[in-house]
Formats: C-alpha cells, structure tokens, sequence
C-alpha cells in the first residue's frame, strides 16, 4: 500500500487517483501506524511552506517521517510543496526551518521578464537516463512561484524559466517532484510508476 | 519552453452545460460530465469549468456534481461559480480542483482574495476579470451589485491583493466567434505581471493565432468554437505549431 499523507493542505483526492490510475494501490491517511506499514509515503502540497511545516509539526509527524525515510529507508515521494518542504530552509513568509533532507533552500523564482507564478507544461531536462527512459514526453504541469536551490548531486532533472529551476530530485530513497504529475496525463503516470514501481527491500 | 495553452471552458447552470452571447441567452449544450471524459481522452491542456449563474441564483456549490466531473479529469482543472468562503476553496480543493476562480467576491471583497492566497497559495487563486467596453474605449468590470471598476485598477489591486493567474474575458466578444479583443489581452498584460488566460471570442483556430502572435499570454480558452464547430484543440495547436509556438503535443 502507498500512503498518501493527510495533513490539511494538498491535493490528495487528484494525488490518490491518479497513483491508482498508474496501477497502485493507495490511500489517504495521517494514522502513525498505517504510514509504518506503507509501502512507500506521498507527501503532496499546494499553499506556504511555512504553513505546512506547521501542520506536519502540529501532527507530530516530523519525528515519525525523520525515522520511516531517513533511518528505515522507506520510499518518499514529495509533490510539488512536498519536494520544497525536504530543503533545509523556506524563505516563503518569513524563514521556516524545513525537513532538511536535502542541503539548500527555496527561494522565490528570480524574475527576468517572465510572469510568476510559474504556471502551465513545460519541458524537463533530465540527467537521470533511468528517468529520461521511463518517461513517454518530458511535459509536465507546473504551478509554483518557489523553487528548491538543491545540492546539485541530487538534481535528477530540471526545467527551464529563466534560471534551470529543479524539477526532479532523488536521493536514495527519497524522490520528489517540484511538477504535479498527478495533473501530467500519461507523463505523469509514467513518472509514478516510475518511482513507485521499483522493489525497495 | 513554457506551452502555449488551450484551455476548454465548460459552463454550467446547475445541471447542464450552457453557452452564452454576450454573457446572456444561455443555450444549451450537453453533458458536463460526458465533455469532461471526452477533454481528458483528448488530453487537453487544461480545463475550467464555471457555475455561470450560481451567484445570481444564489445557488450553493453543488459539490457532489463537481467531484464527478472532476474525476473524469487528469489535467489541471479550474472550478468556478459562487466561491465566497476558504470552505468553499478548501472542498473544491479537497475533492480534487486544481485552481478556483473567483469573480464576484474577488469584487465585493478583495480582502478575500488576500485571505485565499495565504490560506491556499497564490498559484491556486484565479480571478476571473469579465471586462466590457465602454463607449470612450475604456475597459470596465462590473459587479453584481452595480458597482464599475476602472479594468486597470482592479487587476493591480488583485495582483497586490495575492492573485495567481486571471481569466481575462471580454463581455462584448462572448460567444461572438468572431475573434478576441486584443486590445483588451494587450492592456491587462502591461498592466500585471501574473500569468494571463485570454477568453471570449474564439471562433476559429486562425483566432487563437492571432492572439498569440499579438500578445504575450501563454493560455487562451473558448467554449463556443468547441460546442459549434468541428475544431479540436489539438486542431488549433497544430496550427500554433506550425507556425513555431511551443505547445504540447498530446501522447495519444
């Protein structure tokens, strides 16, 4: 079972349909011991970094999420908010501390004559062959105006407007996606199963 | 590169899909629901989908309704219609829009539109602009309590107020087909810097063209060309691409 994490904030009825409609089984919940079991945890987000940090701290699920994905190793897939919310830091409404999963911060889009937000399909550029093969088309929904400046290493795509701005990222088991693949038709399921089709021991 | 878009509007009077001249004579034209399944078979780009009269009637959103539209839908949808509360927003959200259009509270109170993008994110807050013009060729928005706003001023007040995206329409080009107002998409493009969706007035692909090669905006959306002719989208990004406009290619 994939669990996709209920905290308030989040698309998670586009997110559930559309895991099932790339073949998985999934479901909505918050319960510590259903999230222990999952096979791996979604974690989608659409609003302020700061406001979710806040919900995850109020739902006591930084400790649990710190100890599933980063000593058990178990799979995570962030969305949109929910790759930002791995950054160490958010500059969005003042500085919140973030997950700090991966090293850098998110930080609003430079403008250079483009509108903000950063709204519509544009193309990835991966770096990953493994990801660049799985994917049908490289075009995916965007809708953000923040982006994860990420430690480099971990960058497995990105998309260009104005600045390469990170569009995919893995590290071990952590993966995330600064797109809505849930709102990408084909290449959004094809980057789901992806991700989550893979075995994890 | 960021695609052009071409995005279908669905409007809806309660139970059926209706298409207006002018924002008045609603006639009407089909299923919402069966549309939604065709749009997403075809992989468009994007859909919005209005309650057109649910504030004039005073009507709730018929939640239950949306959700089955919604679930025929795996591209970004944005759900418009008597949106006065962040429960409101926040259920939309909940059982799966992407965006929420605003129009009437965005008019009677802009504090609201502060309150959505904070609470949700700027990114979801879209701000339908029903602009018509005036006998000087001046743009006005009208609410439904008779109060005018000068076009200018009420885009830069969304924008400052925390607005995403607009949904610019010309009143006067509705369900005309007979082309957008350009000049309107020019002047609220140099008056705000947010993303733009052009509406009213699409009859034809060439149209869609002519928009684009005109002004800067990235979305443009219509309803009549798609209830009334055999023109696709697909049909008019073809057209878009061959003249070397980024748009997306759909995989089926």
């Amino acid at each position: 079972m994939h669990v996709i994490i209920d905290y308030g904030l989040g698309n998670t009825a586009s997110v559930l349909k559309a895991v099932r409609a790339a073949g998985f089984p999934a479901e909505i919940s918050s319960n510590p011991s259903l999230l222990e079991n999952a096979e791996t945890l979604i974690l989608p987000g659409v609003g302020s970094f700061r406001d979710a940090m806040h919900r995850l701290e109020k739902l006591y699920l930084i400790p649990l999420l710190n100890n599933l994905v980063l000593s058990k190793k178990k799979r995570f897939l962030g969305i949109c908010l929910g790759l930002q919310l791995l950054a160490e830091w958010g500059t969005e409404d003042g500085v919140t501390q973030g997950l700090g999963w991966i090293k850098g911060k998110v930080e609003k889009i430079p403008f250079s004559g483009q509108r903000i937000p950063h709204m519509g399909w544009n193309n990835i550029t991966p770096t990953d062959s493994a990801l660049q093969e799985a994917l049908p088309s490289l075009d995916f929904y965007f809708m953000h105006s923040y982006y994860f400046h990420a430690e480099e290493e971990y960058v497995t795509s990105t998309v260009e407007y104005g600045i390469p701005v990170t569009a995919t990222i893995q590290k071990g088991n952590i993966f995330a996606a600064q797109f809505h693949p849930e709102k990408s038709q084909e290449a959004g399921l094809a980057y789901l199963r992806f991700v989550l089709g893979k075995q994890y021991a | 590169m960021l695609k052009r878009r071409i995005i279908p509007v669905l409007s809806f009077n309660g139970f059926a899909l209706v298409k207006t001249k002018k924002f008045s004579s609603p006639r009407m034209v089909g299923n919402p629901i069966q549309a939604a399944r065709v749009y997403n078979s075809r992989g468009v780009d994007e859909l919005l989908f209005v309650d057109i009269f649910a504030t004039e009637q005073n009507r709730p959103l018929n939640l239950s309704f949306i959700k089955s539209v919604l679930d025929e839908c795996f591209m970004p949808v944005g759900v418009g219609g008597a949106i006065r509360t962040l429960e409101n927003i926040s259920q939309l959200l909940s059982i799966g829009a992407d965006k929420v259009i605003i129009k009437s509270a965005a008019l009677d109170r802009p504090e609201f539109v502060a309150e959505a993008s904070r609470t949700f994110g700027a990114q979801c807050i879209t701000i339908a602009v029903d602009a018509k013009k005036g006998p000087m060729g001046e743009y006005k928005v009208h609410s439904l309590n008779g109060d005018t706003f000068a076009l200018q001023d009420f885009l830069k007040e969304m924008e400052d107020r925390g607005a995403g995206e607009f949904f610019i329409q010309s009143v006067d080009n509705d369900g005309m087909m007979e082309g957008f107002d350009l000049s309107l998409i020019k002047l609220s493009q140099e008056t705000v810097s947010l993303p733009l969706i052009a509406a009213g007035g699409a009859g034809d692909p060439t149209h869609f063209l002519h928009l684009f090669q005109e002004c800067s905006v990235d979305a443009a959306a219509a309803a009549s060309i798609f209830h009334f002719t055999q023109y696709t989208p697909n049909d008019i990004k073809s057209l878009l691409a061959e003249h070397g406009f980024p748009v997306r290619y759909n995989l089926k």
